[in-house]
């Protein structure tokens, strides 16, 4: 038996949409990297499942592409908010907003 | 097994390697170096690389070829855009060089002309691997830039960029998973299907390719990021990012608009972006009115000029592209000449960018508050600069095209916007004593910099009367 094509795309969608609402609801910067990361890898099962349904090579290529994209973000962003917690003693984005919009 | 690339593929990416590979000696020169002229030595080595790079790219206007499998284009359009990117990353490096911290020029101007790759790989890409990696380059090297100072604001506008940015990559790529799906191709050229103008999964997925690209060109609603950033960011970075994030999306925007989408689809699935272009020139400027620092300023104000720059694309005319291009070339100048003087006005502990600063700046020093006042002039589109002459151009594009509601929206912009603009030069040339400001006396780079993006702007009042085609096409 094999799955269909919409099976997989509703599955990548849920998987993005539980990535968009980490990023918007919680207020801890390593769970919103998380977020991100999942986020990424919605898009990445999709490539793979469309790289199968039209035999093509170019999606399994791009989803390789963006996990080494992702691990740079992740070096970045880990980086980053080891910065900011070492000068802060805090992670919370909320507390982080000398600069406001 | 033979590689299947030959010469005239690897010479189009020639400009890139160049910059990448001076990324890498400036990295090594760092370690040989001694530390008295380890600046010069990065920063010196770094312009060479850009200068270098902007010659190889230049001989590439006019020879189009489809690098790679049609992944990387070169040709008028890629130079164009590759030049204005490299003008950004020379000027931000001088900048950086004449107030930036002492400490590590090596790895600031590496990650510069790393994330200069990446803007210059997102002008010439033809297909979504190739623009996804060119964001994610310019994306992540732009991170490590904003952090790198040593201050509060800095670190927090790092942590902003980092996470807003990262968001809107992911919305971008499941877009591009999307169009993938519906094409089975991941070639620009092959998304101009119109049997994919109806596919469900085509239209989502164009959608978010576009809520991607309008955060990256801060576009109303997806702008609040962008003054915070701004302003937390070193001078000389903010300087870069206002240009080369602007100029590399722009150019993959016009790319998109222009060569890939199916022409039937193409009026309806653009429309969103053309009204989001018009808010953004309202609130970009209604915005600029609040505001006390001029990196915040400038911020709304891009958020404005993008606008104005989209609404030359609207019609989707030859040349609409011409002069969006004419319009975002004076708009490198001109904010980069205002960040040179932003500059010339630093001091060793802070940067001088508070608007509070430049009050009675006409009588304590009359060149740069001239200056200042030509570059704000320009911002705000009044003759004698290459601003009005490409606000002109544009309106008349935009009528003549069709979008008569976007032209009105531009005038009404730049009126709000004049009073904006009119502030900061009326507080210049107050009267009366104010705070003495103990500044440099004299920065000779940021001096020259200013000069040279004044001279580029009133050049570029001339372009009427050069040939008609000087600037190039979309292919």
């Amino acid at each position: 038996m094999t799955v269909p094509i919409g099976d997989y795309v509703g599955l990548a969608s849920v998987l993005f949409f539980i990535g968009v609402a980490g990023v918007l609801l919680r207020r801890n910067p390593l769970i919103m990297l998380m977020s991100i990361e999942l986020m990424f890898n919605a898009a990445n099962l999709l490539f793979v499942a469309f790289s199968r349904v039209w035999a093509a090579n170019a999606g399994h290529v791009f989803a390789f592409l963006v996990i080494t994209v992702a691990a740079a973000e992740a070096a970045i962003g880990l980086a980053i908010v080891v910065t900011v917690f070492r000068a802060e003693k805090n992670v919370d984005v909320d507390e982080v907003r000398s600069l406001r919009g | 097994m033979e590689i299947p690339f030959t010469q005239a593929d690897w010479n189009a990416v020639i400009p890139v390697a160049i910059v990448a590979v001076t990324a890498l000696v400036v990295l090594l020169a760092d370690l040989v170096a001694l530390e008295s002229v380890e600046r010069y030595v990065s920063i010196g080595v770094g312009l060479a690389g850009c200068a270098a790079a902007a010659v190889f790219a230049a001989a590439q206007f006019g020879h189009d070829y489809n690098a790679f499998f049609g992944s990387f284009m070169t040709g008028g359009f890629t130079t164009v855009f590759e030049e204005i990117v490299l003008v950004a990353a020379a000027g931000s490096l001088i900048l950086y060089g004449s107030i930036g911290p002492r400490a590590r020029v090596g790895g600031t101007t590496a990650l510069l002309l790393w994330s200069t790759c990446g803007a210059m790989l997102m002008a010439g890409a033809a297909n979504l691997m190739m623009i996804f990696l060119g964001l994610e380059l310019l994306s992540l090297g732009l991170y490590c830039l904003c952090g790198l100072v040593d201050r509060k604001s800095a670190r927090e506008s790092a942590l902003k960029y980092l996470i807003l940015s990262s968001t809107a990559s992911g919305f971008m790529l499941f877009g591009m998973a999307l169009l993938f799906g519906a094409s089975g191709s991941v070639l620009l050229s092959d998304l101009v299907n119109p049997i994919l103008a109806n596919d469900p999964l085509f239209v989502m997925g164009a959608c978010m390719f576009f809520i991607g690209l309008a955060f990256k060109l801060s576009l109303v609603p997806f702008h609040t990021w962008t003054p915070d950033v701004y302003e937390g960011a070193p001078l000389p970075v903010t300087a870069y990012m206002s240009v080369a994030t602007k100029a590399a999306t722009i150019a993959v925007l016009a790319r998109f608009a222009y060569a890939a989408l199916p022409s039937p689809i193409a009026d309806r699935l653009l429309l969103p972006v053309w009204i989001l272009a018009g808010l953004s020139m309202i609130a970009g400027n209604v915005g600029m009115l609040a505001q006390h620092d001029l990196k915040r300023l400038i911020a709304y104000s891009g958020i404005a000029q993008v606008g104005y720059i989209l609404a030359a694309l609207a019609g989707g005319t030859p040349l609409g592209l011409r002069y969006a291009i004419y319009y975002l070339t004076a708009y490198a100048f001109m904010n980069l000449g205002a960040f040179a003087v932003a500059a010339a006005l630093s001091t060793e502990s802070e940067e001088g960018s508070r608007l509070s600063n430049y009050r009675g700046l006409g009588r304590r020093r009359p060149l740069l508050a001239a200056a200042m006042t030509f570059f704000l002039l320009a911002m705000a589109g009044l003759p004698p600069t290459a601003g009005f002459l490409g606000k002109i151009l544009i309106l008349a594009t935009a009528v003549g095209s069709g979008f008569t509601w976007l032209a009105a929206l531009l005038i009404v912009g730049t009126a709000i916007s004049l009073y904006a603009y009119a502030k900061v030069i009326r507080a210049m040339y107050e009267r009366g004593e104010h705070r003495t400001h103990d500044a440099r006396p004299f920065v000779p780079l940021a001096w020259a910099s200013a000069a040279v993006c004044l001279l580029a702007i009133l050049l570029m009042t001339f372009y009427p009367l050069t040939p008609s085609n000087v600037l190039p096409l979309v292919k």
